[in-house]
């Protein structure tokens, strides 16, 4: 299997001095859908923003992540940029456009695509999402699954190889939480989710990394992980209802 | 929560809403200068203008509550300015200009945003090859209008939820407060803003 994402003792300390990352280190294979948990602080943010180059603010060439083979450099930049996608944890940060359609637009507007071909992808990018019809609706009037579904779909719409997801479901209700599994189950592509949502992890991801103050403390399948009550709780977190049944519900 | 404080009828069904926002854009800039450049003494125009502006009114069935209530909210800036020059000899004659060119021109400002939807008040000035860098500042102000908006009601609604004791000084200072945190939020938002836009490829 080749390597999607491949990252070598990355370490990270905020401008304040504080360390975010302290030496992390692991390999994602193309297709693998993995989950980052990890308690509030944890660096799970942090790591995903490292992973299409936005942290750290200068990348010198000793980078610490590679995406596909290409380490993230100022020269591989872009590229990279267009192979990750990354789904922010506020919506109202990432829809920065007047109407739903221009902010799918952007993406491949950015990579200079003929308008013909940015229709037909925003088009595909919003039927992938459910979102057809909703082109000329301001982000404002959308609600907050359906701002995360249109987040998805500018990030889809840049046809990105990697998704790396910053608490995808966080504040949606089940039904947006459900829509949302499917949609995310539906891709194709390499996956890393960071999230406090467990029941996802153990749904979507076969695969799961624990983060804890900046360093990965368990990283294995998931079900072994999540269902070791003892290692949840010194992390912050708990074994699944779904994990604590045998049978089904 | 939805937030419609700007341009609340923008996106109504009427005859005047269905027109090119390039022809709408166009004649709400030729009446403001034509009320602003012709002398006072020309009444006619003013009348003219006057007509124009409360036929389309009718025409867009936007309800006159809500352009009035927009126009007693904005006039007082003008007439602040108004109320100085009675203090001169002729004052009178001056404020009466300004008070009807200042309605005249807010009147057509306020019909025009929202018989128009922003998003293609920008697409317009695309066209029109207003330099893309200044239609994206617009375009993030629009947008993110609402979210500070907001985010302001969700800082006072938790300010008002713990204020027990409502002596007035106490007040000042935590909406002195209040503001600078809205600075700082908006402030950490722009970096989070800039990210998400270079994730998605802008340079």
């Amino acid at each position: 299997m080749n390597k999607a994402i491949e990252v070598k003792g990355l370490r990270y300390a905020y401008p304040d001095g504080q360390e975010a990352l302290r030496g992390i280190s692991f390999t994602v294979s193309e297709g693998e859908c993995v989950g980052l948990v990890g308690p509030n602080g944890s660096g799970k943010s942090t790591l995903l923003l490292h992973l299409n180059g936005i942290l750290p603010d200068s990348i010198d060439d000793s980078t610490a992540v590679s995406i596909h083979g290409n380490p993230v450099s100022n020269r591989t930049i872009s590229v990279i940029r267009r192979e990750v996608g990354l789904l922010f944890q506020d919506p109202d940060d990432q829809l920065f456009c007047p109407t739903v359609y221009e902010d799918v637009a952007f993406g491949p507007q950015q990579f200079g695509f003929a308008e013909d071909k940015i229709r037909s992808i925003v088009a595909q990018a919003l039927s992938q999402t459910g979102l057809a019809g909703f082109e000329q609706r301001p982000p404002h009037h959308l609600s907050i699954g359906e701002k995360r579904r249109v987040c998805l779909a500018g990030v889809l719409a840049c046809e990105p190889k990697v998704l790396a997801l910053d608490e995808p479901t966080s504040n949606l209700d089940p039904r947006g939480k459900r829509n949302l599994h499917e949609i995310l189950r539906s891709l194709p592509v390499t996956k890393v989710i960071a999230t406090h949502d467990l029941e996802m992890v153990v749904e979507l991801c076969p695969r799961t990394i624990v983060l804890d103050n900046g360093s990965i403390v368990a990283d294995g399948p998931t079900a072994e992980l999540l269902g070791n009550e003892e290692l949840m709780l010194k992390h912050g977190l708990e074994k699944p209802h779904i994990l604590r049944h045998h049978h089904p519900h | 929560m939805r937030h419609e404080f700007l341009d609340r009828y923008s996106r109504l069904e009427s005859s005047i809403h269905r027109l090119p926002a390039m022809l709408k854009l166009f004649t709400a800039t030729i009446l403001v200068i034509t009320t602003m450049t012709v002398p006072a003494n020309h009444a006619w125009v003013f009348i003219t203008i006057a007509i124009i502006l409360v036929s389309t009114g009718f025409a867009s069935r936007i309800p006159w509550r809500f352009t009035i209530g927009r126009l007693f909210m904005l006039e007082p800036f003008a007439l602040g300015i108004a109320v100085m020059a009675l203090l001169q000899h002729n004052g009178i004659d001056v404020f009466l200009a300004i008070l009807i060119k200042s309605t005249l021109c807010l009147l057509t400002m306020i019909l025009a945003s929202n018989v128009t939807p922003f998003s293609e008040v920008l697409e317009t000035l695309r066209r029109l090859r207003i330099p893309s860098l200044l239609i994206t500042i617009l375009a993030l102000a629009y947008r993110y209008l609402f979210v500070l908006i907001v985010e302001g009601d969700r800082l006072q609604r938790a300010r008002r939820s713990r204020t027990f004791t409502a002596g007035r000084a106490k007040k000042w200072i935590s909406l002195s407060s209040l503001i600078g945190q809205m600075f700082v939020r908006s402030s950490e938002r722009a970096e989070r803003i800039f990210a998400a836009m270079t994730s998605r490829g802008w340079k």
